[in-house]
């Protein structure tokens, strides 16, 4: 079994690293789209900030009334304050201090530090729900092609079924039981996620199974399994990888849209709860909720374009 | 020829048919009768040859005896053994000795791996389990299909058709088979280097002691590297006999159109026959005998009647009311 | 030394198309496919040219560069003149050109899968072609696609004239092909391998329409195969190309029976040719070069059973070594001794 694992993930890299002339002609393809190179650039910058910044900055969960609303570093805001003695409103301009460089929340809590975990919650919620989608849509794609007849038109029905699915209205009704958090939000999304892929999937694998190189591995002996994941598996991957690299944006944005309207943890700070915080104090503390925008917005860009540029890489007949 | 007569395949009345389903509950409207009632053996170390056009069945044929396809009816016998009843082990013992090479060099290897590897699958699944054994294999079939043993790392996009040919037969030979299904393994290959594997292929089968069932539609091919010839036109044998009585004496009418198509083979004098129409659906083959529509000797017996195969001169079978 | 042009007077006077050193090179990220490298040809009037070559040899990019069909990024004809009717068609300008496809000179591919349109009927692209050269009313178009659907053998005309190309059958789709490339009553047919892909039966009934063209229409055709066969049953003269040149030129009888390039004999010598008995067949050893890295001097020299010093440094010219035959190798030029 191990043996087998080895042996599957060799096949799956193995084309990458011992052949170094298919792995360089890959890297030089991708290489000649520079808005490619420049979303992976901002993934890494991302990854690095998420993993390791939070070590760097303040505890984004303190709150400190005496600080709240303070704009970013080089802005300052007029704020009218109200003192009860003299039944009066002064204004006062506020202007940001270099140890809070984005500003402070409605809490006055930082928000470089909210941000930079919000970072990691987003990577986090992006790449494991994507994994869990991914997976599931390989799983179901290729047993569905490799099977065929009816076990392919009930896996494929299902499908459908779970495309039509009210992800949200279930979301809803687990938030309602359950209570709101991250980890069913991964759930959910991971769950209902990946029919997109399957299909896809399905159909690159269903050309794949007609190839003579199939029939061979099953003329040889081989059990299904062994041609599932020797040999169908390992040609879908670079679609895969495609496909996970361009729905990563879509999980992001899926779970910044679900805290934005409430649906998430409000104790945690991804960036759309942070968004929703922020949304009703535009005029006020703008920073709050263009902040967080501007990050999913520059996130999801970098996503699109390094996914783009991966798949003309992997794609022979693009003309690159 | 060897007369080496220890029969290896034997197949009696085989039949596969496909159904055809329509309808917003499928439901079968028809069938393509895409082997129907074929009757054939090869012995141990001889080469028959299955010539026939596109859709004549004879690839289905080569891929239901290995059950590939699974048949619809009738026989297949292998060393004693009924191939149809075998379960899943003795499936897997049979593809150690019934292998398949197939036609198109660019889909038959798996592009993700090296060659070496898809060489080495055949042993693995046979449970050769010591990686030394494998690995002095593999180094010794590449160097038998003409290869140099180096190149195992290596992917298959980086060589050439033919080169991409010969490790299709490697993979073959792995197991040491005594039979193995050729599928036109020359047909996607340039002239020159289809001689190059063709001979190859002589040479294996002297040495080895092989037996082919070599299907191509090119008649030039079959006749060199033959024993028997058979003939199949829309899922059925309509002639069968032995190289030489073949190639002096073809009998069928649509051998002899096949014949009068290469002008090389065309008896001298004679015009080229043109066979009337196209080839029939197998979903729908004409009554009788299914040549009888373009049929340029064809009898009124011929449109109500099959003809079965019959011994028509020595060893020299056909199916045709001419003859019987 | 230049070239010595093939025009072989026996036949019904005069040469319609000349290729001169004909060169398409495609400029590519991963080098420059140079698929034409100095192609020498000429057609005469009424006669059947073949180009034999195997794969790869530049064959069919020989015949799409006569139209200017290939993709022009990456593709350019890099040197060389095509002269027809007057007109140097390798720089003349696409207008021109349009003029004459279809019309003065038309093309039959391969594949009629991939050729005709799978959402128009037969009818109705024969009629379209009629109608982008001629002034003519749809009904005189049709009443023409349906004389031509009748010369190909379509049994019920009228019905084949309704099909869309699915319905039809392999053989019925080539000879639909040929039909739309007839409408216009061209001069010059150009069939790129029109056989290679059907049956051995239906291969008899184009050859035997292809003959008749040339004999009823009077039409010069370049007939471009793989298969000698089919150059001995159709071809009145053959050039055999090899890595984007032509190594040898001569009436077909003339080079079956005394071919002069190595790779000509080699090609001919390895046919299992069905009339003799051989114990071995003879083959060139090595593959064809990759157009994209072709070997210096004579592209054959790699695999050539006679090859000389010289063959590896300089490229040897296209040169008469008979009234009627001409080839490209070292064995007969001044250059190397000769045989």
């Amino acid at each position: 079994m191990n043996k087998g694992l080895a042996l599957f993930l060799k096949k799956i890299t193995g084309p990458f690293y011992i052949n170094r002339r298919l792995a360089k002609y890959y890297l030089d393809r991708l290489k000649k789209n520079k808005l490619s190179l420049a979303g992976l650039g901002f993934i890494v910058l991302l990854a690095l900030v998420g993993i390791f910044g939070p070590l760097f900055v303040k505890d984004p969960q303190k709150s400190d009334f005496n600080i709240n609303n303070l704009p970013p570093l080089g802005f300052s805001i007029q704020e009218s304050v109200y003192d009860i003695k003299t039944d009066t409103f002064t204004t006062k301009v506020i202007a940001g201090r270099p140890d809070h460089p984005l500003g402070t929340d409605s809490k006055g809590r930082d928000m470089l530090a909210m941000l930079v975990s919000g970072a990691r919650i987003s990577l986090f919620v992006g790449l494991l729900a994507t994994g869990i989608a991914i997976f599931l849509g390989t799983f179901i794609g290729v047993l569905s092609a490799y099977l065929g007849g009816w076990a392919d038109n009930v896996m494929m029905r299902f499908t459908d079924v779970m495309m039509t699915f009210p992800f949200f209205l279930l979301l809803v009704l687990i938030v309602f039981i359950f209570g709101p958090s991250l980890a069913i939000i991964v759930l959910v999304i991971g769950l209902t996620g990946w029919t997109g892929a399957a299909r896809l999937i399905r159909s690159e694998a269903l050309s794949l199974r007609t190839r003579d190189f199939v029939t061979a591995s099953k003329a040889l002996g081989a059990s299904d399994a062994r041609v599932m994941f020797m040999h169908l598996i390992p040609n879908v991957i670079s679609l895969v990888i495609v496909m996970a690299t361009l729905s990563i944006p879509g999980v992001i944005m899926a779970e910044a849209a679900l805290s934005f309207i409430g649906l998430g943890d409000p104790m945690s700070t991804s960036w759309g709860t942070i968004l929703n915080a922020g949304q009703h104090s535009l005029d006020t503390a703008w920073w709050v909720a263009v902040e967080p925008g501007i990050m999913l917005f520059f996130t999801v860009l970098a996503f699109n374009f390094f996914g783009d540029g991966l798949r003309d890489a992997f794609d022979p007949k693009a003309d690159i | 020829m060897n007369t080496n007569s220890i029969q290896l395949l034997h197949i009696r009345d085989l039949k596969k048919y496909y159904s055809v389903t329509a309808g917003l509950i499928p439901r079968p409207v028809g069938e393509i009768k895409a082997v129907d009632g074929v009757s054939l053996s090869i012995n141990e170390g001889e080469v028959l040859g299955l010539v026939g056009e596109s859709g004549c069945g004879k690839s289905t044929l080569g891929r239901t005896i290995l059950r590939l396809e699974e048949p619809t009816s009738g026989d297949i016998t292998f060393n004693g053994v009924n191939v149809v009843r075998l379960t899943k082990n003795g499936l897997r013992k049979l593809r150690s000795k019934v292998q398949i090479v197939f036609q198109d060099p660019d889909s038959s290897l798996d592009p993700r791996m090296t060659v070496g590897d898809s060489i080495e699958e055949a042993l693995i699944v046979h449970d050769v389990k010591e990686p030394e054994i494998r690995a002095a294999r593999v180094a010794e079939l590449m160097e038998k299909v003409g290869l140099e043993a180096g190149f195992v790392e290596r992917y298959p996009h980086e060589f050439s058709g033919g080169q991409k040919q010969r490790i299709g037969i490697a993979r073959a030979l792995a197991m040491n088979p005594q039979l193995v299904i050729a599928d036109e393994p020359v047909s996607a290959l340039d002239v020159s280097v289809q001689a190059q594997i063709l001979n190859l292929m002589m040479d294996i089968k002297e040495e080895d002691g092989l037996a082919y069932l070599f299907i191509s539609h090119d008649l030039s091919v079959v006749k060199y590297i033959s024993d028997r010839v058979a003939v199949m036109y829309l899922g059925k044998i309509v002639e069968l006999a032995d190289k030489r009585e073949f190639f002096q004496h073809p009998l069928h009418p649509y051998t002899e159109a096949l014949f009068s198509a290469i002008a090389s083979l065309r008896p001298s004098g004679k015009e080229r026959i043109l066979l009337k129409g196209d080839v029939p659906s197998p979903l729908n083959p004409p009554a009788g005998c299914r040549f009888h529509t373009r049929c340029h000797r064809v009898m009124q017996v011929c449109s109500k009647e099959e003809p079965e195969l019959k011994e028509a001169a020595l060893s020299h079978y056909v199916a045709c009311h001419l003859y019987s | 030394m230049k070239v010595a042009y093939l025009s072989d007077d026996r036949m019904t006077g005069g040469t319609v198309l000349e290729v001169k050193n004909l060169k398409t090179w495609f400029f590519t990220h991963r080098g420059i496919v140079k698929a034409v490298n100095g192609v020498d040809f000429a057609l005469n009037k009424g006669e059947c040219l073949c180009l034999v070559g195997e794969s790869g040899c530049g064959k069919s990019v020989t015949a799409l560069s006569i139209l200017r069909l290939f993709d022009s990024p990456p593709g350019k004809i890099v040197e060389g003149e095509i002269s027809y009717s007057g007109a140097d068609l390798a720089k003349c300008p696409v207008e021109d050109l349009r003029k004459i496809r279809g019309k003065d000179i038309a093309m039959v591919f391969q594949n009629a899968q991939s050729a005709l349109n799978p959402v128009f009927t037969i009818g109705d692209q024969i009629v379209e072609q009629i109608k982008t050269h001629m002034d003519v009313s749809k009904d005189a178009a049709l009443q023409k696609a349906r004389s031509l659907l009748s010369e190909m053998s379509i049994p019920q005309a009228d019905r084949a004239l309704k099909m869309y190309p699915h319905q039809m059958s392999g053989g019925m789709k080539q000879r639909a092909m040929i039909a739309m490339s007839l409408s216009c009553d061209p001069g010059i047919l150009i069939a790129d391998e029109p056989t290679t892909a059907v049956d051995v039966t239906i291969r008899a009934q184009i050859m035997h329409i292809l003959g008749e063209l040339k004999t009823n229409r009077k039409m010069s055709i370049i007939f471009i195969t793989h298969d000698l066969s089919l150059v001995r049953e159709i071809g009145d003269r053959a050039a055999v190309v090899y890595a984007g040149k032509v190594v040898e030129v001569a009436p077909v009888a003339d080079i079956l029976r005394n071919p002069a390039h190595p790779y000509t004999i080699g090609l001919i010598g390895c046919l299992p040719d069905i009339s003799t008995e051989l114990k071995r067949l003879p083959s060139i050893p090595g593959s064809t070069p990759n157009p994209i890295d072709i070997p210096t001097g004579c592209a054959f020299h790699p695999r050539c059973p006679k090859v000389m010093d010289v063959c590896r440094k300089v490229e040897p010219e296209l040169l008469n070594i008979s009234d009627v035959q001409a080839v490209a190798c070292h064995l007969y030029d001044s250059q190397g001794s000769t045989k």
